[in-house]
Formats: structure tokens, C-alpha cells, sequence
């Protein structure tokens, strides 16, 4: 059985907008449990309004750095990175499991190979555990970071980056790939397979390297391992880790973790501009406020997330979960309002009127 | 109910409101709708034009870019604080979208809003060189001045009074565009890249004033909140864009 255990979160740093770097320290008597492989991750868990969720980080160091540390990128509607990035600060405790994953090549002292890295957004976390690690432990290796970002001030671990160029001066390379800005044509665009042809001409020799480690979004990782095939990398020798906003952002809905509830159907009837309508609600799935827009019910709402009341409704009949609610007063809700965008039915029929 | 078809009928005869406390729920939430479609465009806008400072060729071009950020954030505060005496969480608010997110440059999103906010389509494309922000500029500074010449109207007063205040910043953020534009073509910028700037966003900006025919728009007149349909306001921007692409074409 998985453990987990508390982790003091020492530092919060903030790397880029929408960027934090989190240095967590295990329970005294526990540091064992927390020794890590490069290129590993750590999975938190968390309870966002009584539902438990869990996120896998990339630890970002490297494993002699004596350091803990993970990277957590901010994602749209997650409520985990958002909570990360704009709530979380140091001296609280944060529930982690032991490392896992196995993104790396074994370690061999004495040799002398050649990495390559490619990383797109914040697919670089566990790169920085690899480069650290690598060029830490082998001193003949080298390491060419392909580093794929919208633009220069999304790149996280810009300045670290800059650092350890300078320290392993003519072993570590970088290669920055901007959607926007970049000067030069072969540096701009996003990291497809003919992006990675053309820097394979000239700019990173696929020939002579050992290992390709791949870290980024589903597509990219696709394109340039097709890239990488095409010049003839083993594809033993090229490692994928899933990109961490691959990961559903939102909490999972109340009936999909109950189960008793799949395909169970709420009748709704939705009262807008003096008209009444049915609609039906897959119960748990979806939100009032989903359901009378599929049923093309022209309700309105905003922001989605709880947080501008928009979607403000009164609630006749039945009963709703509230997922989140940061908008109305504890004596509208008694008088029976909800935000419909965050309200799951609980009962087989609702009745929700947005004219009241 | 009879109280909300008096307000209505007040309303609909260019009545106006002038607290929460009075307007009536689906008045309110289609006020909400228009306030936060503002703030969000400012926000995402004010987020995407962020980037585009350090583009600008010299000191006045920045200075310009620098302005238009902070004033479009503080636009986008004054009509959130209005949010907020609706009951919106204020202090939530900026955390909830990511601002700076932006579809593929060649995607087409038409009139739609992708994300989870409710900026305007334009908002949601990027841009690519101070060429283009200076044309983006140009074309949407005029939409936002039409736009909010409108809304600067509507029946709730606070907001009316806000846009109205506004709008003489927007009206300059409009200039400041004309102004860069026109000292991109002095210093003998390339033509076709500025057609194609031209190309790519008047279509988009096109259709950040909505459908011709808006269901919506009853609703909205109805209540007091908009006065002209969409298909007006366009065609009074398109008139206002057709010297400014001629002299791009010629």
C-alpha cells in the first residue's frame, strides 16, 4: 500500500507568472523513503471541498543536490497547480507519496555519452533532476536540452538553466524553440517533427547520442520521436514521460468517485425569461449549468469556476452539490441560490429558476 | 414577478438602474455577462499586449505599450469592483483564467470564446511582432471605441458612468495605435507585412461585434443594456477601417 506522508513545504518560489518551485522537506525519520532516482516524481494529494484529489509533480533536482524539490505550473481550471501557485506557502504540509517513475538512463560514472533532452513547457521539471544528475555524475558526458515554450517568459528554469551552461561550460547545451519571438526561423514555432529535422541538420547530433529523453505535451512527444527514429535513434534509447497537464485539471465529479450514480439521469426543468423547460442531467457528470446549454437553454454564466455568480439561479425543487462557491453569501445560499455552473444534482428531479 | 415586468417595462421606455439591489435576476445576469466579457477581454488583452512591450522598436513605442497595459488593467478593476457589488469574488477573480493563453496563431475560433473566460475572440489569437500589435491595435482600438460608445449607454448606471470614463482612455489607447502606425510607415516599414498584419486580424476583429442577427440582443434592448444591433456597430467600424487599409494597399 502506497503511504503518504507530510512534507514541510520550506520555500515557495515563484519562477515564472504562472510558475511556482516548491522545496519540501520529508518528516524527520523518513528521509529514506524520499531518496530519489533522476527524472522521478512525487504524487500529492489534497481535499478540495471534501473531494480528495492527487497530482504528480517532477522532482527538479538533482539526486546529489541534497534538495527536494518540485515544479508546478500553473494549468487552466486545475484547481491542484492553481491552488499551488496562488494559495500555498511555506511552512504548511502537503500529504506526498514516496518517488516513483522511471525516467532515466542508469548511471555509469566512467562514460562518456551523449544525452538529449527535449522539453516542452513544463515537460522540462524532470529534465532539470536529468541534466543535474548527469552532469553531476559523469563527468565525460554531455547533455543538449531542446526547450520548446510560447515564449521567452514562459521558459521555467530560465536563469538555473543560464547557471548550469556556465558551470558545465561545452557539456550542456540548450537549444531554446519560442512560439513567438525568436529571431531566427529554425528557433521559432513549436517543437514538431520538422522542427526537429531541420535542428537535426545542423544543430543536435542525433548520430552520436545515447539516449533521447522526450517530456511535453502528447504531440510534441510524438513528433520529435518520429524525428528521432527517422534518424535512426534505437527507440530503446528514447524515453517518453507524460506531460503533467496531460492529467484532467478539474476535480473529478462527484458520481464518477461514488459510482452508484453512473448513467443515472436527473429530470430537470430549468425556468429562464418566463419560460419553463426539461432537460435531463446525467447525474454526477454534469453541472446545472452544462446541462441546460447542451439542451440549448440559453443560461447564463461567465467565469465557470464559482467565482463571478453570473450563473446565479434559485432552486425550487430538489437538491444540488455545490462544488465550489466563492461568490454567494451564506444567506443566499439559505434562500435556496446556487451557481449553477458548480451545482451537481443530488435528487432524481430539480426545478432551478434563473428569474428569481 | 410583477415587480420585475414594472422594472422591465422602466427599463424598456430608457429607464435606469443605479444599485444591485434593484436590478432584477436575469437583468443582473446579463449585466454580469457584459461586464465580464470587459474585464475579461481587458485582462487577457492586457496580459497578451504585456509581451509585446519589449517588441517595440524605441523608448515612445514602449512607453505607449507600457501605457495601454497598466490602463487596461485598471480598466478592467473599476468594472470588476462593479462585479463585485453583484456579489462576484473580487480577490478570486485574476486567479481564475489563465490570461495569457492564446489558441495557434492559424486556428479560426470565429466568434466563438474556447477557453473558460469571457474575453473577446480577438483576445484569444497571438501576436507576433510589433508590426502586428501596431495593427491589431489600430483595428480593435476603433471596435472598442464603437463598442463602448454603446455600452456607454446602457441602463446601469455605475457602468455607464465607468465606460463613459473609460472610453476617453480607450479613445487615446486608439490614437496611440494610429500614431504607431503611422510612424511604422514614415520610417518605411514593409508594406506587404502590414497587409498581411491587416489581412489577419480585420476578419477577426470583424467578428468580435457578434452575430448579425443576435438572438440576444432583444433581450439585451429590452432591458436597456444595448441600443444598436451588432450589424450597425460593424458596419460603422468597417467604414472606419477602409481609409486605413487603403492607404496599406496603395
Amino acid at each position: 500500500m502506497a503511504q503518504f506522508y507530510p512534507l514541510r513545504v520550506t520555500d515557495v518560489k515563484r519562477d515564472t507568472r504562472d510558475s511556482v518551485v516548491l522545496t519540501l522537506a520529508p518528516p524527520v525519520g523518513d528521509e529514506d523513503a524520499f531518496k530519489f532516482i533522476q527524472g522521478q516524481y512525487l504524487t500529492f494529494r489534497r481535499s478540495f471541498d471534501g473531494e480528495e484529489m492527487r497530482r504528480s509533480y517532477s522532482i527538479c533536482a538533482g539526486v546529489n543536490d541534497g534538495i527536494l524539490r518540485v515544479g508546478i505550473k500553473k494549468v487552466d481550471g486545475g484547481w491542484f497547480s492553481s491552488w499551488a501557485n496562488d494559495e500555498l506557502e511555506a511552512g504548511e504540509t502537503i500529504d506526498a507519496m514516496p518517488p516513483m517513475g522511471n525516467f532515466h538512463a542508469a548511471l555509469q560514472p566512467d562514460a562518456a555519452r551523449n544525452y538529449l533532452g527535449f522539453a516542452g513547457g513544463s515537460g522540462i521539471t524532470p529534465m532539470i533532476s536529468l541534466i543535474r544528475t548527469v552532469l553531476d555524475a559523469e563527468p565525460k558526458s554531455t547533455f543538449a536540452l531542446i526547450y520548446g515554450n510560447r515564449s521567452s517568459n514562459a521558459i521555467m528554469f530560465r536563469e538555473e538553466l543560464e547557471d548550469l551552461k556556465n558551470v558545465y561550460m561545452g557539456r550542456f547545451n540548450i537549444v531554446h524553440v519560442l512560439e513567438s519571438e525568436a529571431d531566427i526561423e529554425l528557433f521559432s514555432g513549436r517543437l514538431t517533427r520538422e522542427k526537429c529535422e531541420a535542428l537535426f541538420e545542423r544543430w543536435v547530433d542525433v548520430k552520436n547520442a545515447d539516449f533521447a529523453f522526450i517530456c511535453g505535451p502528447e504531440p510534441m512527444m510524438l513528433g520529435v520521436s518520429e524525428a528521432l527514429k527517422a534518424h535512426g535513434m534505437d527507440e530503446k534509447a528514447i524515453k517518453f514521460e507524460l506531460f503533467a497537464s496531460a492529467q484532467p485539471g478539474r476535480a473529478k465529479k462527484r458520481a464518477a468517485s461514488a459510482g452508484a450514480d453512473a448513467g443515472a439521469q436527473t429530470k430537470a426543468t430549468i425556468i429562464l425569461d418566463g419560460a419553463a423547460r426539461e432537460c435531463d442531467i446525467d447525474k454526477g457528470a454534469q453541472s446545472v449549468l452544462e446541462a441546460a446549454l447542451a439542451a440549448d437553454i440559453d443560461a447564463p454564466f461567465a467565469c465557470k469556476a464559482g467565482v463571478c455568480s453570473t450563473c446565479r439561479a434559485k432552486i425550487v425543487e430538489g437538491e444540488v452539490d455545490m462544488e465550489a462557491n466563492y461568490a454567494l453569501e451564506d444567506y443566499e445560499v439559505e434562500r435556496g441560490y446556487i451557481l449553477t455552473c458548480q451545482s451537481y444534482p443530488r435528487t432524481d428531479k430539480i426545478v432551478v429558476d434563473y428569474d428569481q | 414577478m410583477s415587480e420585475q415586468t414594472d422594472i422591465t417595462d422602466y427599463l424598456a421606455e430608457g429607464g435606469k438602474l443605479s444599485a444591485p439591489d434593484n436590478a432584477p435576476p436575469r437583468y443582473r445576469a446579463e449585466l454580469m455577462r457584459i461586464m465580464a466579457s470587459f474585464v475579461d477581454s481587458e485582462l487577457a488583452g492586457a496580459a497578451g499586449f504585456a509581451d509585446c512591450i519589449n517588441m517595440g522598436p524605441g523608448v515612445k513605442e514602449r512607453i505607449a505599450a507600457s501605457r495601454i497595459v497598466l490602463e487596461k488593467h485598471d480598466h478592467a478593476e473599476r468594472v470588476l469592483d462593479l462585479m463585485g457589488e453583484f456579489g462576484a469574488n473580487t480577490d478570486r477573480y485574476m486567479q481564475v483564467h489563465p490570461w495569457t493563453e492564446r489558441v495557434d496563431r492559424d486556428e479560426d475560433i470565429g466568434a466563438t470564446r474556447p477557453g473558460g473566460d469571457m474575453r473577446l475572440n480577438v483576445f484569444w489569437y497571438p501576436i507576433e511582432s510589433w508590426t502586428d500589435a501596431v495593427v491589431m491595435n489600430v483595428l480593435m482600438g476603433k471596435a472598442t471605441v464603437i463598442q463602448l460608445e454603446e455600452l456607454s449607454r446602457c441602463s446601469y448606471q455605475p457602468l455607464a458612468e465607468a465606460f463613459r470614463e473609460i472610453l476617453l482612455r480607450e479613445r487615446r489607447h486608439m490614437e496611440l495605435g494610429e500614431e504607431g502606425f503611422a510612424r511604422l510607415q514614415d520610417a518605411g516599414a514593409d508594406n506587404a507585412a502590414l497587409a498581411s498584419s491587416f489581412d489577419y486580424w480585420r476578419p477577426r476583429v470583424a467578428a468580435s461585434f457578434g452575430g448579425r442577427d443576435s438572438a440576444r440582443f432583444a433581450l439585451l434592448k429590452k432591458f436597456g443594456l444595448r441600443h444598436r444591433p451588432n450589424a450597425d456597430l460593424l458596419t460603422e467600424w468597417e467604414a472606419m477601417v477602409e481609409a486605413v487599409v487603403k492607404s496599406v494597399s496603395a
